[in-house]
Protein backbone atom coordinates (compact mmCIF):
# COMPACT_ATOMS: atom_id res chain seq x y z
CA UNK A 1 0.00 0.00 0.00
CA UNK A 2 1.77 3.01 -1.36
CA UNK A 3 -0.06 5.71 -0.18
CA UNK A 4 -2.15 6.01 3.35
CA UNK A 5 -4.25 9.35 3.94
CA UNK A 6 -4.77 9.69 7.66
CA UNK A 7 -6.12 12.43 9.45
CA UNK A 8 -6.52 14.46 5.85
CA UNK A 9 -3.05 13.94 5.22
CA UNK A 10 -1.39 11.70 2.88
CA UNK A 11 1.19 9.00 3.87
CA UNK A 12 4.24 7.36 2.08
CA UNK A 13 3.94 4.00 3.42
CA UNK A 14 5.59 1.22 2.25
CA UNK A 15 5.60 -2.97 3.54
CA UNK A 16 7.56 -5.54 3.82
CA UNK A 17 5.67 -8.56 4.22
CA UNK A 18 7.62 -11.40 6.27
CA UNK A 19 9.58 -14.05 4.84
CA UNK A 20 7.54 -17.46 4.42
CA UNK A 21 4.50 -15.82 6.11
CA UNK A 22 2.11 -18.43 6.70
CA UNK A 23 -1.23 -18.29 5.68
CA UNK A 24 -3.47 -18.41 8.79
CA UNK A 25 -4.78 -22.58 8.63
CA UNK A 26 -8.41 -22.62 7.80
CA UNK A 27 -10.33 -22.95 11.22
CA UNK A 28 -7.63 -22.72 13.23
CA UNK A 29 -6.41 -19.51 15.63
CA UNK A 30 -4.75 -16.62 12.75
CA UNK A 31 -1.06 -16.44 12.88
CA UNK A 32 -0.09 -14.29 14.39
CA UNK A 33 2.57 -11.25 13.22
CA UNK A 34 4.82 -8.99 15.09
CA UNK A 35 5.08 -6.06 13.32
CA UNK A 36 7.66 -3.57 13.40
CA UNK A 37 7.66 -0.06 12.18
CA UNK A 38 10.42 2.09 11.23
CA UNK A 39 9.95 5.69 12.08
CA UNK A 40 13.11 8.08 10.52
CA UNK A 41 14.75 11.04 11.28
CA UNK A 42 14.11 14.86 10.33
CA UNK A 43 14.59 17.22 7.31
CA UNK A 44 17.09 15.21 4.49
CA UNK A 45 15.41 11.68 6.19
CA UNK A 46 13.38 9.42 5.21
CA UNK A 47 11.98 5.85 5.29
CA UNK A 48 14.92 4.61 2.41
CA UNK A 49 17.44 5.18 5.31
CA UNK A 50 15.78 2.03 7.02
CA UNK A 51 14.76 0.37 3.28
CA UNK A 52 17.47 -0.11 2.39
CA UNK A 53 19.32 -1.50 5.81
CA UNK A 54 17.00 -2.55 8.42
CA UNK A 55 13.66 -3.24 7.23
CA UNK A 56 14.49 -5.81 4.82
CA UNK A 57 16.47 -8.25 7.75
CA UNK A 58 13.61 -7.17 10.30
CA UNK A 59 11.47 -8.82 7.51
CA UNK A 60 13.34 -11.73 6.67
CA UNK A 61 13.44 -12.84 10.45
CA UNK A 62 9.64 -13.07 10.37
CA UNK A 63 8.47 -9.93 11.00
CA UNK A 64 6.29 -7.31 8.93
CA UNK A 65 8.17 -4.45 8.29
CA UNK A 66 5.99 -0.83 7.95
CA UNK A 67 7.84 2.03 7.12
CA UNK A 68 6.68 5.56 6.33
CA UNK A 69 7.69 8.79 5.31
CA UNK A 70 6.82 11.54 8.42
CA UNK A 71 4.49 14.49 7.48
CA UNK A 72 6.35 16.83 5.06
CA UNK A 73 9.31 14.31 4.44
CA UNK A 74 9.94 12.21 1.50
CA UNK A 75 6.73 11.50 -0.41
CA UNK A 76 4.54 12.07 2.25
CA UNK A 77 2.41 15.19 2.13
CA UNK A 78 3.73 18.42 2.93
CA UNK A 79 1.16 20.54 5.27
CA UNK A 80 1.72 23.74 6.55
CA UNK A 81 0.87 22.62 10.06
CA UNK A 82 1.23 20.00 12.80
CA UNK A 83 5.42 18.67 13.30
CA UNK A 84 5.37 18.80 16.82
CA UNK A 85 5.83 15.58 18.94
CA UNK A 86 2.03 15.11 19.51
CA UNK A 87 1.04 15.43 16.30
CA UNK A 88 3.29 12.62 14.97
CA UNK A 89 2.00 10.68 17.48
CA UNK A 90 -1.35 11.16 16.48
CA UNK A 91 -0.32 10.28 12.72
CA UNK A 92 1.47 7.45 13.56
CA UNK A 93 -1.79 5.76 15.15
CA UNK A 94 -3.59 6.98 12.75
CA UNK A 95 -1.75 5.10 10.25
CA UNK A 96 -1.63 2.22 12.42
CA UNK A 97 -5.69 2.42 12.57
CA UNK A 98 -5.91 2.60 8.71
CA UNK A 99 -3.15 -0.60 8.14
CA UNK A 100 -5.14 -2.59 11.35
CA UNK A 101 -1.92 -2.79 13.24
CA UNK A 102 -2.67 -2.68 17.36
CA UNK A 103 0.54 -3.24 18.71
CA UNK A 104 3.41 -3.09 17.39
CA UNK A 105 7.31 -2.46 17.93
CA UNK A 106 9.36 0.81 17.08
CA UNK A 107 12.50 1.17 15.71
CA UNK A 108 13.53 4.61 15.11
CA UNK A 109 16.23 6.88 14.62
CA UNK A 110 17.73 10.38 15.43
CA UNK A 111 14.44 12.63 15.94
CA UNK A 112 12.42 9.59 15.00
CA UNK A 113 13.26 8.55 18.89
CA UNK A 114 11.32 11.88 20.13
CA UNK A 115 8.31 10.17 18.34
CA UNK A 116 8.55 6.28 19.49
CA UNK A 117 9.10 7.69 22.81
CA UNK A 118 6.06 9.90 23.27
CA UNK A 119 4.10 7.09 21.61
CA UNK A 120 5.17 4.44 23.91
CA UNK A 121 4.16 6.94 27.03
CA UNK A 122 1.03 7.81 25.20
CA UNK A 123 -0.33 4.36 24.45
CA UNK A 124 1.41 1.76 26.01
CA UNK A 125 -0.94 -0.40 25.48
CA UNK A 126 -0.20 -0.51 21.35
CA UNK A 127 4.05 -0.51 21.69
CA UNK A 128 5.11 -3.41 22.74
CA UNK A 129 8.92 -2.65 22.63
CA UNK A 130 11.19 0.47 21.11
CA UNK A 131 14.73 0.26 19.35
CA UNK A 132 16.10 3.67 19.82
CA UNK A 133 19.28 4.59 17.55
CA UNK A 134 20.85 7.73 18.00
CA UNK A 135 16.89 8.87 19.65
CA UNK A 136 17.06 12.42 20.43
CA UNK A 137 14.25 13.01 23.79
CA UNK A 138 15.10 12.05 26.43
CA UNK A 139 17.24 14.70 28.76
CA UNK A 140 17.28 16.43 32.17
CA UNK A 141 16.49 19.74 31.35
CA UNK A 142 13.93 21.67 28.59
CA UNK A 143 15.79 22.90 26.06
CA UNK A 144 18.88 20.92 26.39
CA UNK A 145 18.77 19.06 23.23
CA UNK A 146 16.26 21.00 20.78
CA UNK A 147 18.91 23.93 21.20
CA UNK A 148 21.68 22.02 18.71
CA UNK A 149 18.99 20.79 16.41
CA UNK A 150 17.11 23.71 16.43
CA UNK A 151 21.16 25.95 15.52
CA UNK A 152 21.88 23.03 12.95
CA UNK A 153 18.34 23.06 11.41
CA UNK A 154 18.27 27.08 11.63
CA UNK A 155 21.31 27.80 10.41
CA UNK A 156 20.52 25.44 7.41
CA UNK A 157 16.97 27.47 6.67
CA UNK A 158 18.68 30.59 6.49
CA UNK A 159 21.73 29.33 3.77
CA UNK A 160 18.67 27.78 1.71
CA UNK A 161 16.79 31.49 2.02
CA UNK A 162 19.46 33.78 0.98
CA UNK A 163 21.55 31.83 -0.97
CA UNK A 164 18.69 30.41 -2.74
CA UNK A 165 20.94 26.81 -3.14
CA UNK A 166 18.36 25.00 -4.24
CA UNK A 167 17.73 27.04 -7.35
CA UNK A 168 21.49 27.21 -8.42
CA UNK A 169 21.82 23.50 -7.98
CA UNK A 170 19.54 23.00 -10.15
CA UNK A 171 20.66 25.58 -12.18
CA UNK A 172 23.83 23.78 -12.45
CA UNK A 173 22.23 20.10 -13.43
CA UNK A 174 22.66 18.52 -9.56
CA UNK A 175 19.55 17.45 -9.78
CA UNK A 176 19.66 15.51 -6.60
CA UNK A 177 21.35 18.10 -4.52
CA UNK A 178 18.52 20.49 -5.79
CA UNK A 179 15.45 17.94 -4.85
CA UNK A 180 17.01 17.56 -1.67
CA UNK A 181 17.99 21.01 -0.86
CA UNK A 182 14.74 22.03 -2.60
CA UNK A 183 12.90 19.52 -0.11
CA UNK A 184 14.95 20.82 2.84
CA UNK A 185 14.33 24.59 1.53
CA UNK A 186 10.15 24.23 1.94
CA UNK A 187 10.46 21.97 4.83
CA UNK A 188 11.98 24.96 6.65
CA UNK A 189 10.70 28.17 5.42
CA UNK A 190 8.06 26.87 4.01
CA UNK A 191 6.14 25.10 7.12
CA UNK A 192 6.04 25.63 11.24
CA UNK A 193 8.54 23.26 11.44
CA UNK A 194 10.86 25.13 13.66
CA UNK A 195 8.79 26.47 16.16
CA UNK A 196 6.91 23.73 16.41
CA UNK A 197 10.47 21.97 17.43
CA UNK A 198 11.51 24.92 19.72
CA UNK A 199 7.94 24.25 21.29
CA UNK A 200 8.80 20.59 22.10
CA UNK A 201 9.35 19.37 25.68
CA UNK A 202 12.33 16.67 26.07
CA UNK A 203 11.27 13.75 28.04
CA UNK A 204 11.89 13.96 31.48
CA UNK A 205 13.84 11.23 33.74
CA UNK A 206 10.04 10.39 35.55
CA UNK A 207 8.49 9.91 32.27
CA UNK A 208 11.44 7.49 31.83
CA UNK A 209 10.93 5.68 34.39
CA UNK A 210 7.43 4.77 33.70
CA UNK A 211 8.50 3.41 30.38
CA UNK A 212 6.25 -0.39 30.49
CA UNK A 213 7.68 -1.64 27.42
CA UNK A 214 11.53 -3.04 27.03
CA UNK A 215 13.72 -0.20 25.28
CA UNK A 216 16.76 -1.20 23.25
CA UNK A 217 18.92 1.81 23.05
CA UNK A 218 22.16 2.40 20.25
CA UNK A 219 24.25 5.14 20.40
CA UNK A 220 27.50 5.92 18.61
CA UNK A 221 30.55 6.54 21.26
CA UNK A 222 31.15 10.25 20.03
CA UNK A 223 27.36 11.03 19.18
CA UNK A 224 26.70 14.29 20.42
CA UNK A 225 23.61 12.25 22.23
CA UNK A 226 25.13 9.61 23.33
CA UNK A 227 24.15 11.85 27.19
CA UNK A 228 20.27 10.51 25.74
CA UNK A 229 21.21 7.05 26.02
CA UNK A 230 23.13 7.38 29.13
CA UNK A 231 19.93 8.62 30.53
CA UNK A 232 17.71 5.79 28.73
CA UNK A 233 19.79 3.45 30.72
CA UNK A 234 20.05 5.23 34.27
CA UNK A 235 15.99 5.77 34.17
CA UNK A 236 14.06 2.79 31.40
CA UNK A 237 13.12 0.12 33.99
CA UNK A 238 13.69 -2.40 31.03
CA UNK A 239 16.30 -0.97 28.79
CA UNK A 240 19.81 -2.32 27.10
CA UNK A 241 22.24 0.20 25.85
CA UNK A 242 24.82 -0.81 23.19
CA UNK A 243 27.41 1.71 22.77
CA UNK A 244 29.15 1.40 19.08
CA UNK A 245 32.34 2.11 19.51
CA UNK A 246 34.17 4.32 16.89
CA UNK A 247 30.67 5.56 15.56
CA UNK A 248 29.30 8.99 15.80
CA UNK A 249 25.59 10.07 15.11
CA UNK A 250 25.23 8.66 11.66
CA UNK A 251 24.93 4.64 13.07
CA UNK A 252 22.10 3.59 10.88
CA UNK A 253 24.12 3.87 7.57
CA UNK A 254 27.31 3.34 9.05
CA UNK A 255 27.27 0.87 11.67
CA UNK A 256 24.29 -1.19 9.33
CA UNK A 257 25.59 -4.73 9.87
CA UNK A 258 26.75 -3.99 14.21
CA UNK A 259 23.20 -2.47 14.29
CA UNK A 260 21.75 -5.85 13.19
CA UNK A 261 23.77 -7.83 15.22
CA UNK A 262 22.86 -5.94 18.49
CA UNK A 263 18.84 -5.45 17.05
CA UNK A 264 18.22 -8.95 15.71
CA UNK A 265 18.51 -11.22 18.76
CA UNK A 266 16.80 -8.31 20.93
CA UNK A 267 13.39 -8.67 18.27
CA UNK A 268 13.91 -12.52 18.76
CA UNK A 269 13.75 -12.29 22.54
CA UNK A 270 10.90 -9.57 22.83
CA UNK A 271 8.58 -9.74 19.31
CA UNK A 272 9.35 -13.71 19.18
CA UNK A 273 10.87 -12.86 15.46
CA UNK A 274 13.50 -15.70 14.60
CA UNK A 275 16.55 -16.52 16.18
CA UNK A 276 19.54 -15.33 14.17
CA UNK A 277 21.48 -18.13 12.95
CA UNK A 278 24.90 -16.97 14.39
CA UNK A 279 23.82 -16.23 17.63
CA UNK A 280 21.06 -19.55 17.56
CA UNK A 281 23.37 -22.02 18.77
CA UNK A 282 24.41 -19.93 21.67
CA UNK A 283 21.79 -19.17 22.93
CA UNK A 284 20.39 -20.80 26.04
CA UNK A 285 17.71 -22.87 25.46
CA UNK A 286 14.03 -21.73 26.98
CA UNK A 287 14.62 -17.85 26.26
CA UNK A 288 11.31 -16.10 27.21
CA UNK A 289 9.74 -14.12 24.26
CA UNK B 1 13.67 -8.31 -28.67
CA UNK B 2 10.43 -6.79 -28.66
CA UNK B 3 9.53 -7.96 -25.20
CA UNK B 4 12.84 -6.03 -24.36
CA UNK B 5 11.85 -3.05 -25.72
CA UNK B 6 8.50 -3.07 -24.40
CA UNK B 7 9.74 -3.65 -20.80
CA UNK B 8 12.04 -0.33 -21.20
CA UNK B 9 9.45 1.49 -22.29
CA UNK B 10 7.94 0.69 -19.54
CA UNK B 11 10.85 1.27 -16.85
CA UNK B 12 11.32 4.39 -18.63
CA UNK B 13 7.22 6.00 -18.21
CA UNK B 14 7.29 4.85 -14.29
CA UNK B 15 10.62 6.58 -13.90
CA UNK B 16 9.38 9.75 -15.57
CA UNK B 17 6.28 9.18 -13.46
CA UNK B 18 8.78 8.66 -9.98
CA UNK B 19 10.53 11.89 -10.70
CA UNK B 20 8.26 14.19 -12.99
CA UNK B 21 8.80 14.99 -16.53
CA UNK B 22 10.55 18.04 -16.14
CA UNK B 23 13.64 16.68 -14.51
CA UNK B 24 14.45 13.75 -17.09
CA UNK B 25 13.57 16.38 -19.98
CA UNK B 26 16.79 16.88 -20.79
CA UNK B 27 17.93 12.95 -20.59
CA UNK B 28 17.56 10.70 -23.51
CA UNK B 29 17.10 7.12 -21.21
CA UNK B 30 18.23 3.93 -22.63
CA UNK B 31 20.06 1.09 -21.57
CA UNK B 32 22.76 2.34 -20.38
CA UNK B 33 21.55 5.14 -18.40
CA UNK B 34 23.05 4.58 -14.78
CA UNK B 35 20.22 5.45 -12.22
CA UNK B 36 22.89 7.30 -10.25
CA UNK B 37 24.89 9.24 -12.45
CA UNK B 38 23.11 10.26 -15.13
CA UNK B 39 19.32 10.03 -13.69
CA UNK B 40 20.85 11.12 -10.29
CA UNK B 41 17.74 9.25 -9.33
CA UNK B 42 17.00 9.69 -5.34
CA UNK B 43 16.91 6.76 -2.67
CA UNK B 44 13.87 7.33 -1.92
CA UNK B 45 12.73 7.61 -5.56
CA UNK B 46 14.45 4.24 -6.00
CA UNK B 47 11.79 2.81 -3.22
CA UNK B 48 8.91 4.01 -5.79
CA UNK B 49 10.25 3.02 -8.15
CA UNK B 50 10.94 -0.54 -7.16
CA UNK B 51 6.94 -0.60 -6.34
CA UNK B 52 5.23 0.67 -9.43
CA UNK B 53 7.66 -2.18 -10.75
CA UNK B 54 6.25 -4.70 -8.12
CA UNK B 55 3.00 -3.45 -8.85
CA UNK B 56 2.92 -3.96 -13.03
CA UNK B 57 5.22 -7.31 -12.82
CA UNK B 58 4.17 -8.42 -9.68
CA UNK B 59 5.90 -11.51 -7.64
CA UNK B 60 7.28 -12.92 -11.15
CA UNK B 61 10.17 -10.11 -11.04
CA UNK B 62 10.60 -10.39 -6.83
CA UNK B 63 12.59 -7.46 -7.18
CA UNK B 64 13.05 -7.11 -3.37
CA UNK B 65 15.36 -10.88 -3.85
CA UNK B 66 16.72 -9.02 -6.67
CA UNK B 67 17.93 -5.91 -4.42
CA UNK B 68 18.37 -7.69 -1.56
CA UNK B 69 21.73 -8.30 -2.34
CA UNK B 70 22.87 -5.32 -2.71
CA UNK B 71 23.98 -2.32 -0.90
CA UNK B 72 22.24 1.04 -1.72
CA UNK B 73 25.57 2.13 -4.00
CA UNK B 74 25.75 -0.81 -6.03
CA UNK B 75 21.91 -0.19 -6.74
CA UNK B 76 21.94 3.04 -7.66
CA UNK B 77 24.98 2.30 -9.92
CA UNK B 78 22.89 -0.18 -12.10
CA UNK B 79 22.12 1.11 -15.26
CA UNK B 80 18.64 1.21 -16.66
CA UNK B 81 19.64 -1.88 -18.81
CA UNK B 82 20.44 -3.88 -16.13
CA UNK B 83 16.91 -3.52 -14.62
CA UNK B 84 15.56 -4.57 -17.85
CA UNK B 85 17.77 -7.50 -18.16
CA UNK B 86 16.43 -8.92 -14.96
CA UNK B 87 12.77 -8.12 -15.55
CA UNK B 88 13.09 -9.73 -19.01
CA UNK B 89 14.50 -12.65 -17.91
CA UNK B 90 12.15 -13.52 -14.64
CA UNK B 91 9.30 -12.58 -17.01
CA UNK B 92 11.01 -15.32 -19.86
CA UNK B 93 11.49 -17.88 -16.81
CA UNK B 94 7.92 -17.89 -15.43
CA UNK B 95 6.53 -17.90 -19.26
CA UNK B 96 8.28 -21.45 -19.77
Amino acid sequence: MPEVTARGTRFHVQTMEPAGAAADPPGGAPVVVPVVVFVHGLVVDDLSSFYYTLAGPVAAAGARAVLYDLRGHGRSQRTATGYGAAEAVADLFALLDVLGERRVHLVANSFGGVVALNAALARPDRIAGLVLIEAYGPAERSGEWTEALLNTLGKSGLVLEYERLADQLLAIGWRRGGRKAATADALINGTSLLADLAALDPVPPAALASLPCPVLAIYGEHSDVAEAGALLARTVPDCTLHVMAGHAHTVLREGTAELLEVMLPWLAHHAGTAVPVATATAAPSGVRS
Amino acid sequence: MTEGQDVLGEVVAMLVEVVGEDFLLDVEVGPDTTFNRDLALESIEFVALAEKLQGRYGDRVDLPAFIAGMDLDEIMNMTVGDLVAHIGSRLGAAAV
